[in-house]
């Protein structure tokens, strides 16, 4: 076995098709992420950004092709990945505090039922304040905003110290404050070696925050660096021809 | 003469653990939506329940087993997300009652009348069903303690359990069952039909007042066996039968509690808490 290639990629998905009960969603997928790297998949709703996050994790089933993650199979990389789901996935009328649910990263390392240790509530602590929200240990999920609900998923991620993090649609609903502390702790992450997967909407947050691109609508269209992916041409072609601009020499998209 | 030997002090115990029990899994049955799913559960008791003493086993055997049944059934189909769960849960529901209520027809001279078993039969309490009833709550409150955490996770958000490694199917089957656990041991003191609502309605009007699930949990099960035991003084009191009494007991106070939430949060005064538990 060729150990010296698997384990130099975080993300290794070799003519890779994904789905539901043997029908592919999502086909033609070729990737390539060393640590660090930082990808973001950009495509219309239904194009298969959260099926190719789910299959990363294991829990949407690779019909074709071959796949590794941190060298071993999604589902046993599991461990030492990091999962930030859609916030509108979640039940927030559920009774949890922004520090339960912080807690929630640190609970594959203590086990579901042995007591909480101080590194694991330090490790919560300091999750929720790199994110800015020490104060709101105690507030209630269901209060905070969208933008703080979001920080709160990602602290939740971090605290659990995974090498690759996957986030779907980290920036919906998201205000300003908190994209921007989310935008910092990601380049953070990245810089010590963190791989990061995200699907976006957001072309503007992709071009700034991505170093490689995956343009995805039912098959990969385009995967490189953001200035040869995000073209009129290859966007045009992903989302059926329409809702593209260009503008300040930038690819700008009209939600479709 | 032994304290046990009053029907009357064995009723005022059972309700008291049979409440406790109620509001404890009622919590769970509010914050996952499970009502009718439990409701599902009382009335496919029913059955068990009549076959187990139609042919001489433990009522209690034959209510876990026809719920087993059913909680496995439901858990199988509610994995597919569909809309067909719904569905499969009502035919479930009214099969379930058909299918015991044809069984007591067809016993003349049957120990048991229908009606025992519809609105439950508080003073006919022996030292034995005590005794289950007190294990069933040790049992429950002991599961639902070592399991915090996953149903915690699974509860708030099944997609980051999934990717967590909490084998989510897993969980919701030992939820199912420690309801079901429950059901079983309530719904012959307290009635196939009435028993929802004594589930139900403590752990509803709790989470009206905190958004701490240890809160949310002393309250339901002090407000539990306060509807059984406000029910049983006005059953005695006004000789009326004890299982609809501790129902409206229980409904008086779920309406009581949403007023008072009410009342409570439109005060000017209020409004620092209104901030914190908005509604």
């Amino acid at each position: 076995m060729d150990d010296v290639a698997v384990a130099d990629a975080a993300v290794r998905f070799t003519e890779v098709s994904v789905g539901y009960h043997g029908t592919p969603v999502l086909t033609d997928v070729n990737l390539e992420l060393v640590p660090g790297q930082r990808l973001a998949l950009i495509g219309p709703n239904g194009a298969g950004k959260s099926t190719l996050i789910k299959s990363i994790l294991g829990l949407v089933p690779v019909l074709a092709g071959t796949s590794t993650v941190l060298g071993r199979t999604p589902a046993q990389a599991r461990a030492r990945t990091g999962y930030v789901p859609q916030t509108d996935s979640l039940d927030a009328d559920f009774p949890v505090t922004a520090g339960q649910v912080v807690m929630m990263g640190r609970y594959r390392r203590i086990g579901w039922w042995r007591p909480t240790r101080n590194a694991d509530r330090r490790a919560v602590h300091e999750a929720l304040d790199r994110l800015g929200l020490a104060d709101h240990a105690r507030t209630h999920f269901g209060v905070l905003s969208g933008g703080q609900r979001q920080r709160v998923l990602l602290a939740r991620a971090i605290a659990a110290e995974p090498r690759l993090l996957l986030l779907d649609e980290p920036f919906n609903g998201v205000d300003a404050v908190s994209q921007e502390a989310i935008v910092s702790v990601l380049r953070e992450l990245s810089a010590v070696g963190t791989t990061l997967v995200l699907s976006t909407h957001d072309l503007t947050v992709a071009h700034e925050l991505a170093d490689a691109v995956c343009v995805l609508n039912g098959r990969q269209w385009a995967v490189g660096p953001p200035d040869e992916t995000l073209t009129a041409d290859t966007l045009r072609r992903a989302y059926g021809g329409h809702a593209v601009e260009l503008r300040d020499g930038r690819t700008v998209l009209v939600e479709p | 003469m032994n304290w046990w030997d009053d029907a009357l002090h064995r009723a005022t115990a059972e309700v008291l653990l049979a409440g406790a029990l109620a509001g404890l899994v009622g919590v769970h049955v509010v914050l996952r939506r499970l009502s009718f799913f439990t409701m599902a559960l009382t009335h496919a008791t029913f059955p068990g329940v009549v076959a187990a003493s139609i042919i001489g086993v433990n009522i209690v055997i034959g209510g876990v087993v026809a719920g087993a049944i059913v909680a496995l059934g439901v858990a199988a189909l509610s994995r597919h997300r569909s809309q067909n769960t719904a569905a499969a849960t009502g035919v479930m529901l009214s099969g379930g009652f058909a299918l015991g209520a044809g069984l007591v027809a067809t016993q003349s001279g049957f120990s048991r009348d229908l009606t025992s078993f519809l609105v439950g039969s508080i003073l006919t309490v022996s030292p034995q069903d005590l005794v289950t009833t007190a294990v069933a709550l040790v049992v429950v409150a002991a599961v639902l303690l070592v399991c915090a955490r996953p149903l915690r996770y699974t509860g708030f958000d099944r997609a980051g359990a999934q990717a967590a490694g909490f084998a989510t199917g897993v969980w919701d089957v030992v939820l199912l069952l420690v309801i079901q656990v429950a059901v079983v041991t309530i719904v012959p003191a307290i009635g196939t039909i009435l028993a929802l609502a004594l589930i139900v309605a403590p752990a509803a009007a709790a989470r009206q007042w905190s958004h701490r699930l240890s809160i949310i949990t002393a309250l339901a099960v002090t407000l539990g066996a306060l509807s059984g035991l406000g029910g049983l003084y006005a059953s005695s009191r006004w000789d009326v039968a004890a299982g609809a009494s501790i129902t409206l007991t229980a409904t008086a106070i779920l309406a009581l509690s949403t007023v008072l939430a009410r009342l409570v949060r439109s005060r000017p005064t209020a409004t620092a808490r209104l901030r914190a538990f908005p509604a």
